[in-house]
């Protein structure tokens, strides 16, 4: 259908960003392909290597999703920071991944946990990490006809994987100033074996700080106390690029992802230690 | 032309496919009980159910609603004979103007179809995507947690019978 009509047709899944760049006139269309109809793109699966997350499942859904696992526990934490509850209905995961807002609270979640986004197009399925997913704002690697298809999250086969999420807002209702997600893997010992940070509202893409892995990353999870979490963040500091606008300065939020990245690696060692 | 289900009422519209539901709930059917605030999802006024659900009906389009279960305020009681939900907000006063009530109350019957029992918090967190710009929140927390009882009283006569 899509490659019937070209770039004058969208697809549309939840629609609760496209229906207001389509009233404010900022996208101008002949056809939207409403992705409500596919329901098998709606779905939440937990295997024991991954997590699957079909693109249409709604905000509501995930939210709803958090007895299954304790890393959809955290992702379900995320969604009640977004829009409101009537909204959350019809938002999907997966819009919310192609609208490519930086800012968006569950991109960071998803690029910490190192997910894998499943494309199809017409030459069959392709794989592309989260981090590489977004391109610019509102910019991502669909090329053409192609479809986000799901969210994968890999687990790991021996030990454990926690995450958490911060962020900065003003009010409820709002998008983050400055969030932040990390996650945490642990082997059976207790030693952190992988240490993902992701930053968001502090560049046109989500940022993944290299640097802020090396204060954790060989040490044992009781071995990791305030002075470490403080030099994660002090390094994701480093790899922000954010700018000063309306909202906050770019100082501002340079500080606080300090703080967002030290308090949400001290929420993946809580659960971590249960 | 569209056809959509609201309040048990098969009805065909004549409609352009971008215009939104609330938009042709309003103005095609009528149905003024659906209020139109922000017009992007963020105030609650518009709230309708879809199979259930609470919907922002604003960032809807009519089409995506084919084939659903719409309900509105119209749809739940009358005058003279009040939903349980609105015999609460009327009993705590859990409004002023009125204007936001329709949203509440409809977010009100989802929430409380799930979760029949809810504290104080819960409810004030289950009535966030509503506002209410006269702040009656605390009567229509109120209001919330003496439907919750209505509901479930109302709920055991029917078991009792």
């Amino acid at each position: 259908m899509k490659s019937q009509m070209g770039d004058r047709a969208k697809f549309w899944a939840g629609g609760t960003d496209m229906v207001l760049l389509w009233q404010r006139g900022e996208i101008d269309l002949d056809h939207c392909i409403d992705l409500r109809h596919l329901g098998e793109l709606d779905y939440i699966s937990v295997e024991d290597d991954s997590i699957s997350i079909g693109a249409m499942c709604s905000l509501s859904a995930l939210e709803r999703s958090a007895d299954e696992h304790h890393l959809l526990a955290t992702l379900s934490e995320i969604t009640k920071l977004m829009c409101t509850p009537q909204t959350r209905t019809l938002a999907t995961v997966g819009g919310n991944m192609c609208n490519a807002s930086p800012a968006a609270d569950l991109s960071p979640a998803f690029v910490a946990m190192d997910a894998e986004a499943i494309i199809l197009g017409d030459a069959g399925e392709r794989r592309v990490s989260m981090f590489e997913f977004f391109e610019g704002v509102n910019k991502t690697a669909l090329r053409g006809n192609e479809l986000l298809k799901e969210i994968s999250i890999p687990l790991p086969v021996a030990g454990n994987i926690a995450a958490g999420y911060r962020r900065i807002d003003r009010t409820v209702v709002d998008i983050a100033l400055v969030n932040a997600s990390s996650a945490l893997t642990v082997d059976a010992s207790g030693k952190i074996t992988k240490a993902t940070v992701a930053l968001g509202a502090v560049a046109p893409v989500i940022v993944r700080s290299e640097v802020a892995a090396v204060p954790l990353v060989g040490r044992s999870l009781d071995a990791l106390d305030d002075a470490a979490l403080a030099a994660s963040g002090e390094a994701a500091a480093g790899d922000a690029k954010p700018i000063s606008d309306v909202r906050a300065s770019a100082d501002y939020r340079r500080d606080m992802v300090k703080v967002m990245v030290r308090r949400s690696l001290a929420d993946c060692i809580e659960q971590l230690k249960g | 032309m569209a056809t959509l289900k609201v309040n048990n009422r098969a009805l065909e519209v004549d409609s352009r496919p971008d215009r939104t539901l609330a938009d042709v709930l309003r103005n095609d059917l009528g149905l003024i009980g659906v209020r139109v605030s922000c017009s992007e999802g963020e105030c609650g006024s518009c709230t309708v159910l879809v199979d259930g659900e609470p919907h922002t009906s604003c960032l809807m389009l009519v089409n995506q609603a084919e084939g659903h279960e719409i309900t509105t305020i119209e749809g739940i009681g009358t005058t003279d004979d009040l939903h349980p939900i609105q015999q609460a907000f009327v009993e705590e006063q859990g409004f002023q103007c009125a204007f936001c009530t329709p949203g509440f109350i409809l977010s009100a019957k989802a929430f409380l179809a799930e979760n029949p029992n809810p504290t104080a918090d819960e409810a004030a967190v289950a009535m966030s995507g509503n506002i209410c710009r006269c702040g009656a929140y605390p009567y229509i927390v109120r209001s919330v947690l003496n439907a919750a009882e209505k509901l479930r009283n109302e709920a055991g006569t029917q078991a009792a019978e």
